[in-house]
């Protein structure tokens, strides 16, 4: 490769750089976003979403490194820029397509990374693979900002405004690309961005290389993988459509790529679905329908059943299903389902003879395809085209708030998949549809003496999410209709399959609650809570201890005779029918033992609790956490006590649905160890020389760490609220990277005026930033609730004009550092502080998830404003002037 | 597909190698136990009559006290059929795994299924107490490790693999185990189609086996069990499933129930072992 400057002009970026110059920086700080994005879109699809967000987390510390690298050898990058930068550009295309297809030829599973050691060689491959695109990437903006470091707020403004903008490009290429060849909208930014930079610099030879690179780049994203009999994106075995698509006779029949997800639905005579279904179901039935569902796949994820419209003879088949509780005591109801989801919860409802079903979904790819697509519409006998449906385009929750209607059942169904997803599958995910709040507004959308019905997959033993949810549930109907509630409530469950919690506004009558009763023993469901229903309080101690124990079992080893201390040992409960004296042969032959359900057990007991007070002490001695779902701490997933972490560590295998919460603790270490690497690796090779000659260098060090830290908490943190208005982390998560750095991108270019006042200006603008953050983790969540009813384009509009004040100060501090810096002559610390920057936002993207699920998501802004607070001080020390030189402003 | 076809005959040959050559076989009849006083003797017992490498019989052994202590076999038909089961066989189908047959841990086999660890197998094998005789069909082939231990319990089992090549694959293990002596695995049926619906035409059955998750008790193999018969079944994904045991109960006046029971007492079903044991005390895992 050609690396001599010689013959060409030299560039001064400090004084008039090029608008190309402007535009190249712009659109490789996009690439390197849409990189990041279309990166965790490949892990969605192909394995699990959240080691995507670690693999990119730290392939961001590629920015650290370079930081840390050029600061220690400036010398050498001053001398050699041109040649550093055409190097790290003409790699950084073809090396994010190779890595790419690479790291898609070495997959790992989530499911044996504890048990086969292979996989965590796999993990550490994928690591580095997709570390090396970023590190060309952010060498390229290293030497750009060293060159420009006298006008960086302009090149600031061009890279933030340059990655919010490809941010929403990206969304849009997520309409064009499907997920196998998304990593062609960063291939083409870089291009466009690489081109631009030889047009700045005047190398035509570049140029030409360039184009030879790309076309490298994108030949052997087409050809290879064809011509290699390779995939181009690996999906794993063990994702749901993996196994549709090994089904002999399975046909996809629907496929769309979109900002929501990449939907694909198959047709296979292999489908069956049946969620919560009585297992009398096949005995007394007189007709199982056959065929009956397609299974609808989200990101590889599911299946979530579509039901065919059924004809009559087969549709006594819905009684069958635990979420047909409610029509048990409400005839020709007018219904609310609060989420669309597959369709099943509408089918029954019409079934069921409601009069009118008025249908939430906030998933505009849903709603669309059972709309549009003639083959689908066929299937489902056009469900939403019946005239008694009426369909909510947002969140039903939402809805539920404004509305002035009332409804005799409000139906909150298994809005997720058939639940045999991968582990994770239970990933952090805000759940508001399953909040306090959003509990509130559905029971008071109830005519009286109406019933909200809620079912929940039952498969957790020890049970989490339906403790969590009659928790609650009954917290919110207290909000409601005070505090005995006592009849208010029905709760049925079904082991290892599904529970239904039904309220009823005023209460149940005596003879609803037989009819409910008789209804649940035809159908061999367990009653968990009954009006008057008495649970065995004795079985309290040992069931809670029985908890413990398969966690934390301290008492002595079950057989001293047991292998010595290497040997691998499992310490399981004896199976039913297991002879008491391990002695004696032959089956056990006395009284039949009662079959153990503790999961039914715990369920009855909590809700004794629940309802006749006392469920705080329970709820400590539990092994899980079961804190009651809120819009400010949404979530389902995060059950380990925090206490109980450390204790987990050497037992991931048993909390497997856990590992999502488990990764984010284990990225913020990493992370941390890897920021407090980086940012003392200068340290140790120049605090005493490159440094020594620095005022105030440990204050800088605390500015920007303050800044990197605040400046990606409030942006993670507001992605989580804005999910209350927007209903989606992908276009939540699009909507404000691109609004944060478009707006910050305008307050750095506009903060070059205020650089001679900053000492005067800068504290004024910190505390606004501070007062905005923490006014708006108290005040947002309403404003969002009343935004999330409006037009979907109106509502994008909304959040932007709040994201506005704040993003746009937050402009500030970064680039009046950074350009002091420059203008100090302080030139190591210019770069290092980039670094110290880069590195603390990655910390602070894995701190966020963390503070939410502990503190709740105000928390999280309040660290943000904490932070910009404390910059004030540390800004002081960073316009300390170097000795003999006039001060900065 | 016609990787997936490069695939399977490369690691069919490779299964090959774990089975031991013909002319040491005798046959072992229903009524022969091998001894379980010593290792030693266990597997001098074994190597005159099977001739298997004494390498997996140590492993079988060792993975067999575990079993006891662990109390996931317990009769000594379970036991001897555990003794007799070459896992080793089945596991060679994917060479990355091949060594691992008598790990506690579940193993990958390809196309998405799990080979389940011998606790695991033992287990469930063991709480549907087969006896000689009984009809036993088994929904997930997969490797073919369980219809194997089953078919040393009784001379009656259907098993049902839905993946066509891994359904071929599986079936090719068998007929070449069969060539090699195994006699007993003549006594498995086996048949590629959706485990969903049972297989109708050899039932009912006594005691049905499904190995594969699903989110309901399909209503036709509840259907093709025979009164008082039992079921197991494991709930959720793979390597984090609870595995339920299912009793078909009949009335005197015909109404029919089911009852549900977890086999683990509510106890997640772990795929490495849980805690290391020293001098009575818990040191951490067996996590390597």
């Amino acid at each position: 490769m050609a690396l001599q400057a010689g013959a060409l002009p030299d560039v001064d970026f400090n004084s008039r750089p090029s608008l190309a110059f402007y535009f190249s920086v712009a659109l490789i700080a996009g690439s390197v976003i849409a990189l990041q994005i279309g990166i965790m879109r490949v892990f969605s699809v192909g394995s699990w979403a959240h080691f995507g967000s670690l693999v990119v987390s730290l392939a961001m510390f590629g920015f650290g490194l370079t930081s840390a690298v050029m600061c220690v050898g400036k010398p050498w990058f001053e001398r050699h820029w041109r040649g550093a930068v055409k190097t790290a550009l003409l790699l950084f295309g073809p090396v994010m397509v190779a890595s790419n297809l690479i790291a898609q030829q070495v997959p790992f599973n989530a499911i044996f990374l504890v048990s086969d050691p292979a996989q965590k060689w796999r993990l550490f491959a994928n690591f580095v693979l997709y570390f090396l695109p970023f590190l060309c990437g952010a060498l390229y903006l290293g030497v750009v900002f060293l060159k420009a470091q006298k006008t960086f707020n302009r090149v600031y403004f061009a890279d933030l405004a340059g990655s919010g903008a490809c941010g929403l490009l990206f969304l849009l290429a997520m309409y064009v690309f499907k997920p196998d060849d998304l990593i062609v909208a960063p291939l083409m930014l870089w291009l466009a961005g690489t081109v631009l930079w030889f047009i700045a610099v005047s190398d035509r030879r570049g140029i030409i290389q360039a184009v030879a690179a790309a076309i490298l780049a994108l030949a052997g994203h087409f050809a290879l993988p064809p011509l290699l009999d390779i995939p181009k994106i690996a999906v794993s075995d063990y994702k749901g459509v993996a196994y549709a698509r090994k089904f002999p006779d399975a046909k996809r029949v629907y496929e769309r790529a979109t900002p929501f997800g990449y939907m694909e639905i198959y047709d296979s005579s292999y489908l069956h679905f049946a969620p919560g279904q009585s297992d009398n179901a096949g005995f007394n039935l007189p007709e199982m329908p056959s065929k009956a569902y397609r299974g609808m796949y989200i990101d590889s994820e599911g299946p979530s059943g579509i039901i065919r419209t059924l004809p009559a003879s087969q549709t006594e088949y819905f009684r069958y299903l635990m979420m047909y509780y409610p029509y048990v005591v409400k005839k020709a109801p007018e219904t609310f389902v609060v989420q669309f989801g597959g369709g099943l919860s509408t089918a029954m409802a019409l079934r069921a003879g409601a009069t009118s079903v008025t249908v939430a979904e906030g998933n505009p790819m849903v709603l669309n395809a059972f709309r549009t697509d003639a083959e689908l519409k066929k299937f489902t006998g056009d469900i939403l085209g019946d005239k008694r449906i009426e369909v909510i385009d947002y969140d039903g929750r939402l809805y539920a708030a404004r509305t002035r209607r009332k409804f005799d059942v409000i139906d909150l169904a298994l809005a997720d998949s058939a639940g045999l997803s991968q582990p994770g599958g239970f990933a952090i995910v805000e759940k508001f549809s399953y909040t306090r709040e959003a509990m509130r507004n559905y029971m008071r959308a109830l005519k009286p003496g109406g019933v909200l019905a809620v079912t929940l997959w039952n498969k957790e033993e020890p049970p989490k999410s339906v403790l969590k949810l009659y928790s609650t549930m009954v917290a919110a109907a207290r909000d409601v209709e005070g505090q005995d509630v006592a009849n208010r409530f029905f709760v049925a469950a079904s082991y290892l399959s599904t529970a239904t919690v039904l309220f009823k506004k005023d209460g149940f009558t005596p003879a609803e609650v037989e009819t409910l009763r008789k209804h649940t023993a035809a159908m061999s469901f367990d009653e968990i809570y009954s009006p008057g229903f008495k649970a065995d309080v004795s079985m309290l101690d040992a069931t809670l201890q029985g908890y413990r124990d398969q966690f934390f079992y301290e008492g002595p080893p079950p057989d001293p005779t047991g292998p010595g201390p290497e040997e691998k040992e499992p310490h399981d409960a004896p199976p039913p029918g297991a002879p008491a004296d391990e002695k004696k042969d032959g089956a056990s032959n006395g009284e039949p033992s009662k079959p153990k359900v503790p999961a039914t057990d715990i369920g009855r007991l909590w809700w004794h609790y629940l309802i006749n007070g006392g469920i705080e002490q329970v709820a400590d001695r539990y092994v899980f956490d079961t804190t009651v779902l809120t819009n400010h701490q949404p979530y389902f997933a995060a059950y380990i006590k925090v206490k109980d972490l450390l204790r987990f560590t050497d037992r991931l295998e048993l909390v497997q649905d856990e590992w999502g919460y488990l990764l984010l603790w284990a990225t913020l270490a990493i992370a941390g160890i890897a920021a407090l690497t980086l940012v003392l690796f200068p340290v140790v090779f120049g605090w005493r020389t490159i440094f020594s000659r620095y005022p105030g260098k440990f204050g800088a060090v605390v500015y920007f760490l303050c800044l990197g830290l605040g400046y990606i908490v409030v942006e993670v943190g507001l992605i989580s609220h804005f999910m209350l208005a927007l209903s989606n982390a992908t276009v939540s998560a699009s909507v404000l990277i691109t609004g944060m750095l478009v707006f910050s991108g305008l307050g750095s270019f506009l903060s070059e005026r205020f650089l001679d006042r900053a000492r005067s200006f800068m504290p004024k603008v910190f505390v606004a930033i501070g007062a905005l953050l923490i006014g708006y983790g108290f005040l947002l969540d309403p404003v969002l609730d009343m935004i999330g009813t409006l037009p979907y384009v109106v509502r994008i509009l909304a959040c932007l004009a709040i994201i506005f004040p704040p993003a746009f100060l937050m402009g500030f501090p970064m680039p009046t550092g950074m350009t002091t810096l420059g203008r100090l002559g302080k030139d190591h610390m210019f770069l290092w502080a980039w670094g110290i920057n880069g590195s603390f936002s990655v910390l602070g993207a894995a701190l966020v998830p963390i503070v939410a699920t502990s503190f709740g998501l105000p928390a999280v802004l309040l660290v943000g404003g904490i932070a910009y607070l404390v910059a004030i001080p540390a800004f002081f020390r960073v316009l300390l002037p170097l000795p003999g030189k006039p001060a900065a402003a | 597909m016609r990787r997936a076809i490069r695939i399977g005959l490369a690691t069919l040959a490779v299964a090959f190698m774990a089975l031991p050559a013909a002319a040491q076989f005798k046959p072992i009849k229903p009524d022969q136990s091998p001894p379980t006083d010593s290792r030693e003797s266990y597997i001098a017992w074994m190597k005159a009559n099977r001739g298997e490498s004494e390498k997996w019989l140590g492993q079988r052994w060792d993975r067999y006290q575990a079993l006891l202590r662990n109390k996931d076999v317990w009769t000594d038909k379970t036991k001897r059929a555990f003794l007799l089961t070459p896992r080793e066989v089945f596991a060679a189908a994917n060479p990355a795994v091949a060594q691992r047959g008598y790990e506690h841990a579940f193993l990958d086999m390809g196309y998405g299924v799990t080979m389940s660890g011998p606790h695991l197998q033992s287990r469930m094998t063991e709480v549907i107490d087969v006896k000689r005789g009984e009809k036993v069909l088994e929904i997930g082939t997969g490797s073919g490790t369980q219809s194997a231990f089953l078919s040393e319990l009784t001379d009656k089992v259907w098993t049902i693999e839905i993946i066509a090549p891994l359904a071929a694959r599986t079936r090719g293990i068998y007929d070449k185990a069969i060539a090699a002596g195994y006699e007993e695995f003549k006594n498995i049926q086996t048949k590629q189609a959706d485990g969903y619906y049972g297989w109708p035409e050899a039932g009912p059955f006594d005691k049905i086996i499904v190995t594969c998750g699903i989110d309901h008790i399909p209503p036709p193999l509840l259907q093709q069990l025979k009164p008082g018969g039992i079921m197991v079944i494991p709930v959720g994904p793979p390597g984090a499933q609870r595995v339920l045991k299912v009793v078909k109960q009949v009335a005197s006046d015909g109404a029919v129930s089911v009852t549900r029971e977890d086999i683990y007492g509510g106890k997640i079903v772990p795929f490495v072992p849980f805690t290391k044991l020293v001098d009575g005390e818990i040191k951490g895992s067996h996590n390597r």
